[in-house]
């Protein structure tokens, strides 16, 4: 009992899900290094795949929101959650770029719907995806699919620390130089997707021989035709090119060339 | 003056290629012996345990050897432990606003004894321009100091030159002149010949114990170097007026040589900095990590880790970012290697090609520098 000895001040926190696979949620939940710390240190008052307790009716010290926005309810939910949070940080690839649910904002609804039900579904009001930047204002983003231990403990460790928290922004190459890594792209010709991805993963797929897929997202100011370029170059189609720029990207402007 | 080359001409000898290699065995029972592996320009620096596993005809490596191993990829500086109830600033009004106890842990400095063996002429000089950062001024880095102190660096001469090599242009290569330094200056004398070794520092005189078992070198082995460096002149592909440079680039700092490679190829990604032997920015983090009371104590670790004028966060400062564009990025690097030489007295460049062969899309400082030239 000691050890779980209550502190003075344990963030009320909820844990939201929209449109995923739950997989940030595992994160926090059962996979991170921190996680005593992490029980210990937040009061997670709504949190369903850790507990079937709790309610989603807040006030929350912190808001954890993982997902992609794909129906209408969902808006007004994310709306509520972030009236009552004093802070709300995106986890994940899908609340923040749109990740894997965003592939079917490359096709009309009708196809998705046709081709995942067979037949006019009339309950269904799933709509085109989208982030939830896009409704809510948003205090930070804990980048990763899922989210990678660094930004994820520098986010949490910031908000019982009162600070603002310091996310990374630079590209997958300079973990993977910094780490050594024979580069994929250069020496192998791979379809590494590093030097536009945002870094936090610690350049995994590299140090395994395997191009980056992105799933991370594009880091800020990406020269998106550049790389288009470079695997042109490389011999790769369109088709494929456009694939490795969508699977985690469909929703990211086509250009960010500043 | 005299005294001096007789000195030096003392200190050379050339030792058969076998002998040379049972004496770097040896060594490897007072150093760590690190040396290229893998041939070609992708060879690698890595830690081995005997001679026979390097590759000494060796063109480039991915990484430096100096900045890899004398100015660690990212290296904890100082630690600090917050004790006390809590450590939440807030929460100082509930627990009455009760001081925490902060104490500072220092690191020890790194004493492992590395040696570095094959450094070429044009790493050898990116580390004396290292040393310029690092050892000089008003701040001396202890990190640096002490493995600069534990290294024992064996140069090589280079053998060949790759298309993208340029270091004639700043006399960095492909023999080595600066004569002060480091260790060991080895000369492959060509097949059976061994090596022409010089003794270079004290250290080296007082390590290499096998100097009288080599021959001194005469003539004919010193006019076969010559030559061989001669011939190794003929092999360069690149040119540009690099005493030119000087505050030339600097005076057109929008020149659309610059913007347009910038918008069409640059990506930002910064592995030109990485590869870069002299790039010597870095940033220092506090990393509180999660594990805020284990024990009553709360450790943040300061990291310093390389860091990338590329980086978009680079020039991040309080209202805004004063590299905002990418071009003014990318000019920063050219600039840094090209024109600033006010900077450090000597130009940030030493000719090694790697940025331009690890670049995804291939940017040449060298051919941005003469577009702008023109």
């Amino acid at each position: 009992m000691s050890f779980y000895k209550k502190r003075a001040f344990r963030p009320r926190t909820g844990f939201f899900k929209f449109t995923c696979c739950t997989g940030c949620g595992f994160e926090l939940a059962y996979f991170q290094k921190s996680l005593e710390e992490t029980l210990r240190s937040f009061d997670f008052t709504f949190f369903r795949l850790a507990s079937s307790a709790g309610s989603p009716e807040g006030p929350f010290d912190l808001a954890l929101v993982e997902g992609a926005v794909t129906e209408p309810f969902q808006i007004i939910e994310l709306k509520k959650i972030r009236e009552k949070s004093k802070v709300l940080y995106a986890v994940g690839s899908c609340a923040i770029v749109g990740g894997i649910p965003a592939i079917k904002a490359l096709s009309p609804e009708i196809e998705i719907e046709r081709a995942a039900y067979k037949e006019r579904f009339f309950g269904l009001s799933s709509t085109r995806p989208n982030v939830i930047d896009d409704y809510v204002k948003v205090d930070g983003h804990i980048r990763g699919c899922p989210p990678g231990e660094r930004d994820l403990e520098e986010a949490l460790a910031s908000v019982l620390l009162g600070k603002k928290p310091e996310f990374i922004e630079y590209s997958v190459c300079m973990e993977c130089k910094r780490g050594g890594n024979a580069c994929v792209l250069v020496e192998e010709g791979l379809p590494c997707m590093g030097p536009v991805t945002n870094a936090g993963c610690g350049a995994l797929c590299p140090a395994h021989h395997r191009a980056c897929y992105s799933c991370f997202g594009l880091m800020g100011q990406a020269n998106v035709p550049a790389l288009k370029g470079k695997f042109r170059k490389l011999g790769f189609s369109e088709e494929d090119i456009e694939r490795f720029f969508t699977l985690f990207g469909a929703l990211e402007p086509s250009s960010t060339l500043i | 003056m005299t005294g001096a080359s007789a000195s030096q001409k003392d200190y050379k000898t050339v030792i058969p290629g076998d002998v040379f290699a049972l004496w770097v065995d040896r060594l490897g029972e007072q150093y760590t012996l690190t040396g290229p592996v893998g041939g070609g320009v992708t060879a690698r620096f890595e830690d081995i345990s005997r001679f026979a596993q390097m590759d000494l005809d060796y063109q480039s490596t991915m990484l430096p050897p100096g900045k890899r191993y004398l100015f660690e990829p990212a290296e904890e500086i100082l630690s600090y432990d917050i004790s006390g109830e809590s450590n939440i600033p807030g929460n100082n009004r509930e627990t009455g606003g009760k001081q925490q106890k902060i104490s500072v842990n220092l690191p020890g400095l790194p004493a492992g004894r590395r040696a570095l063996i094959g450094v070429h002429p044009c790493d050898v000089n990116a580390i004396l321009y290292l040393d310029k950062v690092f050892l000089r001024g008003p701040y001396i880095d202890p990190f640096y100091t002490a493995r600069r102190e534990n290294t024992f660096i064996i140069a090589l001469n280079c053998k060949s030159v790759t298309d993208l090599c340029f270091c004639h242009l700043l006399g960095a290569g492909p023999y080595l002149k600066a004569r002060a330094g480091y260790d060991m200056l080895l000369t492959d004398m060509g097949r059976g010949k061994g090596f022409l070794v010089e003794l270079v520092s004290e250290k080296a005189r007082e390590l290499f114990d096998i100097f009288s078992s080599g021959r001194p070198p005469e003539e004919k082995d010193l006019s076969a170097m010559r030559e061989a460096e001669a011939s190794l002149l003929k092999g360069f592909k690149k040119n540009l007026d690099m005493a030119g440079l000087q505050n030339a680039l600097l005076s057109r700092p929008d020149h659309h040589a610059l913007t347009e490679t910038s918008d069409s190829r640059c990506l930002s990604c910064s592995n030109c900095v990485m590869v870069c032997p002299t790039c010597f920015c870095h940033n220092v983090r506090e990393e509180t990590g999660l594990s805020l009371s284990r024990g009553g104590k709360s450790r943040i670790k300061k990291i310093r880790r390389w860091d990338a004028c590329q980086d978009i966060s680079f020039a991040k400062v309080h209202g805004g970012n004063f590299r905002a564009k990418r071009h003014a990025r990318l000019r920063q690097f050219v600039f840094h290697k090209l024109d600033y030489e006010g900077q450090l007295g000597t130009k940030g460049t030493v000719g090694c090609g790697r940025c331009i062969r690890w670049c995804p899309t291939g940017i040449d400082l060298t051919e941005i520098a003469m577009a702008m030239m023109k």
